[in-house]
């Protein structure tokens, strides 16, 4: 018999997977519910015992219809609340029956770091009883969930509408080849259960919205914003001022990453000795035209792997902070924004922040985020942040579909009879060098947006500035040495490039209309789609 | 991105992130003193649309504390910059 396909093994894999998290998943339901019913029947019991008094003296004969006798009960729950001493409250309190306030595996497992006076056993204690959420399991989120598993946090939420794609692997370590397709949260649930299987998982498979976010939140300690836009960045920060929990936010893009622990001390609004806010520290928000993804900018994996990383230590510091009655207490740092930049020297700057702003719009006197504002959700944060419409700048006669061009490179003209040819014409791709040189389309010459936008059209007393380097000036002066023949404009994903097709009219490059200029509508992406499916996607 | 020591009567500033990107430089000298409140229009002249597309929502710090200029009546746009300073634009990243 011949083996079976890979794809095969790989969604059986998948499906295993799957089926093992949703496992967990009911474990964790059947757990919380045995939990309330227990909770339920002891006031249950409570109730009866005031007004039934036991009839018998015997414990022996007492009627079990009333519950278990006095004397047994204190037994009975103590064995029913063997590990759950997140629910006792007081980390002090040993459950009974048990001789030290952690399990053998516990002393074992977080050894290395109980050892150390930043921890020791109070501050293991505060993490696992500590509720940590993790908002996006992406970049930062993978690597901040994994220490915070590894260091014993008893209850981690995890929050992510997305699916894990193969481009997330070089930097997203929970997810795996095999779990390509696999929610992302549910991929993390599998790899942080077997990275510790005492942690207690919580699953929202859900993008977080004004409307969830107070109730997705309430139940956490501490929240962790290791998502990827502003709205979110803004929403996260004002659930997290309404709810006095502090945020430990960080993010990265390309090479540049930033960190800040917000709102600490979590005071309510108006308090003066809260710590800021993300409002506090930008109140605007980008122009959202300028806002990067990590999939059109790039990342480097160990930039936001750093991080992440120094996002779950600020959480453990937090959590932990004073928790040693030998060391005296202190207050929280004084607020500060670290900046990492892999390729400055140095590497970390860390900036003094200000105390919260006086008209802040989240965390002061004058604030006017407000739960109800939140929940009823007359706050627009996606509105807030703007949104860019696709690019629309060009009329139909000066846009060409992939195959039409297709058609231009490949076959003979069926009217004139003239074979075909690359050179009647100029193909124009204005991705970056270096993406360019990734691949490009055969025959195309390429000249970077970057260098497009930077040329300036001499304004009309014709006065160039100083700046203009003669490697913008030189693109245009080639281009015009070719004035019989048309020019296509490619890109990406067929934006950028209408913006070059209006800057080239611009600069004068249609000679006055004389010759065509156009852009090849969806760039690149729509060309492996419909002409070459080979074309690499990256 | 190392910027050195300022010349004299400059400060040096610094461009992070997204105001790197605009200004294609990581790091400059440029004329001291210059009033805070009017950094932003400095710039503007020389980078002409940096001030809309990048620097309205960017933190701005000075020998690394962050001061706040939003709104005209913000605390520190009376604050002088001053020959060898260090000034640094950093706008909000916002991917992870």
């Amino acid at each position: 018999m011949a083996p079976p396909p890979v794809l095969i093994l790989e969604s059986l894999r998948q499906q295993i997977a799957s089926c093992e998290s949703q496992l967990q998943d009911l474990r964790r339901q059947l757990a919380e519910a045995e939990h309330q019913q227990r909770a339920a029947q002891q006031h249950a019991h409570d109730r009866l015992r005031t007004s039934a008094p036991a009839p018998f003296g015997d414990p022996l004969t007492h009627d079990m219809r009333y519950g278990i006798h006095d004397d047994f009960r204190s037994e009975v729950f103590a064995a029913l609340s063997q590990g759950e001493e997140e629910q006792a409250g007081e980390e002090e309190q040993r459950p009974p029956g048990r001789r030290w306030p952690l399990d053998a595996v516990e002393y074992r497992r977080y050894g290395r770091q109980l050892i150390m006076p930043e921890v020791g056993l109070q501050g293991q204690l505060r993490l696992k009883n500590a509720a940590v959420l993790i908002i996006g399991m992406g970049g930062l989120g993978c690597p901040a969930a994994a220490y915070l598993a590894g260091a014993g946090v008893g209850t981690i939420g995890l929050v992510d509408g997305d699916v894990v794609e193969e481009s997330n692997l070089h930097r997203q370590i929970l997810h795996s080849t095999a779990r390509v397709g696999m929610t992302k949260v549910e991929s993390a649930m599998v790899a942080l259960n077997s990275l510790n299987p005492n942690v207690k998982l919580v699953s929202h498979t859900t993008r977080l919205s004004p409307e969830t976010a107070l109730s997705t939140m309430q139940p956490y300690d501490l929240v962790l914003d290791c998502t990827d836009n502003p709205a979110s960045r803004y929403l996260i920060s004002d659930t997290c001022v309404l709810l006095g929990k502090t945020l430990v936010s960080a993010s990265a893009l390309r090479t540049d990453g930033q960190l800040m622990v917000l709102n600490n001390p979590p005071m309510p609004p108006g308090s003066t000795s809260g710590g800021p806010c993300y409002r506090c520290v930008f109140p605007k928000p980008p122009p959202p035209e300028s806002v990067v993804s990590c999939g059109d900018g790039g990342i480097l994996g160990p930039v936001v792997g750093i991080m992440g990383v120094l996002q779950a230590l600020e959480a453990i510091k937090v959590l932990t902070r004073n928790s040693n009655p030998s060391i005296p207490e202190t207050p929280p740092d004084p607020p500060s924004l670290l900046i990492f930049s892999a390729y400055s020297s140095p590497m970390f700057r860390s900036i003094r922040l200000r105390t919260r702003k006086a008209k802040c719009a989240a965390c002061s006197a004058q604030a006017s985020v407000t739960p109800e504002a939140l929940n009823s959700g007359s706050l627009d944060y996606v509105q807030f942040c703007g949104v860019i419409n696709p690019v629309d700048a060009l009329s139909p006669n000066e846009r060409i579909s992939v195959n039409n061009y297709a058609k231009i490179r490949l076959d003979v003209n069926p009217f004139t009879g003239t074979e075909p040819s690359k050179d009647s014409h100029i193909l124009v791709d204005v991705r970056e060098k270096v993406e360019f040189d990734l691949c490009n389309v055969e025959g195309s010459v390429n000249v970077p947006f970057s260098t497009v936008t930077s040329t300036r059209s001499s304004g009309p007393n014709g006065t160039s500035n100083g700046q203009q380097g003669n490697e913008e000036q030189s693109w245009v002066s080639e281009l015009k040495s070719y004035p019989d023949k048309p020019i296509f404009v490619l890109c990406r994903r067929g934006n950028d490039s209408q913006i070059t097709v209006k800057k080239m009219r611009e600069l004068g490059l249609d000679l006055g209309g004389q010759r065509w200029i156009g852009d090849i509508k969806g760039g690149l992406n729509a060309w492996r789609d419909s002409v070459d499916p080979e074309f690499p996607e990256y | 991105m190392t910027p050195g020591k300022s010349p004299a009567g400059h400060f040096s500033i610094l461009y992070f992130a997204a105001a790197s990107t605009f200004t294609a430089k990581s790091t400059e000298h440029l004329l001291a003193p210059v009033q805070a409140g009017k950094l932003f229009d400095r710039l503007e002249q020389k980078y002409p649309g940096i001030k809309d597309k990048v620097l309205s929502s960017c933190a701005v710090t000075v020998n690394l504390e962050y001061i706040d200029l939003d709104g005209d009546d913000a605390p520190n746009v009376d604050l002088v910059i001053k020959e060898g300073d260090e000034v640094a634009i950093i706008p909000p990243v916002s991917s992870g």
